[in-house]
């Protein structure tokens, strides 16, 4: 599974997507929203068919690299509050060291290679309520 | 001929638009088009050196030619992020 989105990831979903009968282990890396001071929220911004071009190029390189079975990568759009996933990554094999590694260089190349940004969201500032009367 | 950019992020911002149609002639090359925008919009100097560039969902160096209706991407460095 390959996908750029709006809303939230379906971890289980992402998960079954990387199930195989032949895969002895899974790996699945999340991607949070860290509640640094200041930041409610991160808005991430995506060129999404380069993102999605550059997703699957990784996800064939992983299975190149290291011999693993499938790999899926989903990635958030949009504002993403403090506490969400912004990105998950799942990766089987016949044993857990391939999908270990194949899972932390997906996203060390992720953070290098596809074309997305962050920035970060303040809480919103509680106005004055306007009166009519 | 005509190109049309995408920009992205801090460069989105700098010209107020997330993409633009632009004209280019015979043997221009994605460093033309970052040179033209870079004089229309002299805020984008200072990201000069740092752009990311790229040709129809490919990256690509700046000496790269372009052809009619290409799709151009001038985009800030990947997020990144401690590893």
């Amino acid at each position: 599974m390959i996908a750029v989105q709006r809303g939230r990831i379906d971890i289980e979903a992402v998960v079954d997507s990387v199930r195989r009968d032949d895969a002895g282990a899974i790996v699945l890396f999340l991607g949070t929203v860290r509640a640094d001071p200041g930041v409610a929220a991160l808005d991430y911004e995506v060129y999404k068919a380069m993102a999605v071009r550059k997703q699957t190029e990784l996800a064939e390189r992983a299975k190149a690299k290291f011999g693993v079975l499938e790999v899926s990568i989903a990635h958030r759009l949009g504002r993403v509050p403090v506490g969400g996933d912004s990105v998950a990554i799942a990766c089987s094999a016949a044993h857990r060291k391939e999908a270990f590694a194949a899972c932390g260089w997906a996203m060390d190349e992720v953070k290098r290679i596809v074309p997305i940004w962050k920035s970060e969201a303040a809480p919103a500032r509680r106005r004055p309520r306007r009166s009519n009367v | 001929m005509r190109v049309r950019v995408k920009l992205f992020a801090t460069y989105r911002e700098i010209v107020g638009r997330r993409e633009l149609a632009w004209p280019i002639h015979a043997g221009d090359t994605v460093g033309t088009v970052v040179d033209g925008l870079v004089v229309k919009h002299p805020r984008l100097r200072a990201f000069r050196e740092t752009m990311l560039l790229a040709v129809n969902e490919a990256f690509a160096h700046a000496d790269i030619a372009l052809a009619d209706g290409d799709e151009v991407a001038i985009m800030p460095p990947v997020s990144g992020g401690l590893p």
